[in-house]
């Protein structure tokens, strides 16, 4: 380790501590929110005393993720879609797909208890993104574990085996295109119904606000799904999932080639 | 201190995947700071409590917003995981670019190439 480099490190350690030392007062936690959080905490779930304002979800973080923030959401989710859509144009045109017979792949135990645990993940990624509105979760936590099947059968059987089964990238595009069309049509939904019966509303509006006439349904049937908060959820698992498979697919298929090449 | 390691191994490490690695802790460490500031102190030795009601009534609501913790910053970080995700993501395709041109992910040895 050079001289230099102990130095910066020295330098940025102790930097740090200094900001640190300087802002504790901010850093202590306090016994109260801030106004912003208290408003949140208070409006999340409140048809008693405040239905003019409310999420209607009772977790608060879905509602400032989806609703009370849902424009800054929206473009996390175009930050994650040219993220994917530059590492699919880096390897482009050196992803083949082929479809790999069986022989490949880890023992047959592994086999065997890969097949039963995959739909279980599939259960629980849907689960928890599905039940985003209600308890700690919701489409990006339900999409990565809905991801983690491809890359365990990846890992279990062969980088071909999706492939086999008919899970081709461009199917997985279409899917996360859906996905996003999803998302842009519940975010207008309001507003395009609105317009239909000519009564004020805004792009991204969930439950009625002041000044306007229209508003998701907070439950269906007696079942609460919280306005858009659900579907939101719904398509965000599906672009997320099937954004992660393409990444797992394409970088294990392009490598593929890559060692062909090699050899 | 953590900050500190990560942000050696991001500008001192001379490996291309240890550089990753450094910065999804910086990330990461990051967001675990994010989420301290918007903790909340005990009420009268009543743990606080996560931003999720349980008690869908008007009672439940007054005691969510007097003892939940700040649930904006944890909606941030969410945000903040994945659009580092996403970064990630990207970093790996180039990586893999990069080693696909020069056989190695070794800092000084694509300057030695290059130079």
């Amino acid at each position: 380790m050079r001289l230099v480099e102990i130095v910066v490190l020295i330098a940025i350690a102790l930097a740090i501590a200094f900001l640190i030392t300087v802002g504790f007062k901010y850093i202590i936690p306090l016994t109260s929110v801030r106004k912003i959080a208290e408003f949140y905490l208070y409006a999340t779930y409140n048809s008693f005393k405040l239905e003019n304002y409310t999420a209607m979800s009772p977790e608060a973080v879905t509602a400032i993720v989806w609703d009370f923030r849902g424009l800054d959401t929206l473009f996390e989710t175009s930050v994650f879609y040219l993220a994917l859509i530059a590492g699919l144009a880096l390897t482009r045109g050196l992803i083949i797909e082929r479809a790999e017979s069986s022989g490949y792949g880890l023992s047959v135990i592994v086999k065997t208890v890969t097949r039963i645990t995959a739909p279980m993940i599939v259960a629980v990624g849907a689960s928890i993104a599905l039940h985003g509105h209600l308890t700690p979760g919701g489409g990006f936590q339900g999409g990565s574990v809905i991801a983690v099947l491809p890359m365990v059968l990846i890992v279990v059987f062969s980088a071909g085996f999706l492939v086999l089964r008919g899970v081709t990238t461009s199917k997985l595009i279409i899917m996360r295109s859906l996905g996003l069309f999803g998302i842009g049509l519940t975010a207008i939904v309001v507003f395009l119904a609105g317009l239909a019966t000519s009564v004020p509303a805004y792009v991204f509006q969930n439950m009625i606000k002041p000044g306007t006439g229209v508003s998701m349904p907070s439950h269906i049937s007696g079942v609460l799904i919280s306005g858009t908060l659900w579907f939101f959820n719904l398509f965000e698992m599906f672009a997320v999932a099937a954004g992660f498979s393409i990444a797992f697919i394409a970088l294990m298929l392009a490598k593929t080639l890559e060692t062909e090449k090699g050899d | 201190m953590n900050f500190a390691i990560a942000l050696y191994g991001v500008f001192f490490k001379p490996h291309y995947v240890k550089k990753v690695i450094a910065l999804t802790i910086l990330g990461d460490t990051v967001n675990t700071f994010a989420i301290f500031i918007g903790y909340r102190r005990w009420v009268d030795q009543t743990p606080s409590r996560i931003p999720v009601l349980t008690d869908l009534s008007s009672e439940g609501v007054e005691e969510l917003r007097s003892l939940a913790v700040d649930p904006l910053p944890q909606a941030l970080v969410l945000t903040a995981i994945v659009i580092g995700l996403a970064v990630i993501l990207f970093l790996v395709f180039l990586g893999w670019i990069l080693y696909s041109h020069y056989k190695t992910l070794d800092m000084r040895e694509i300057r030695r190439l290059r130079g």
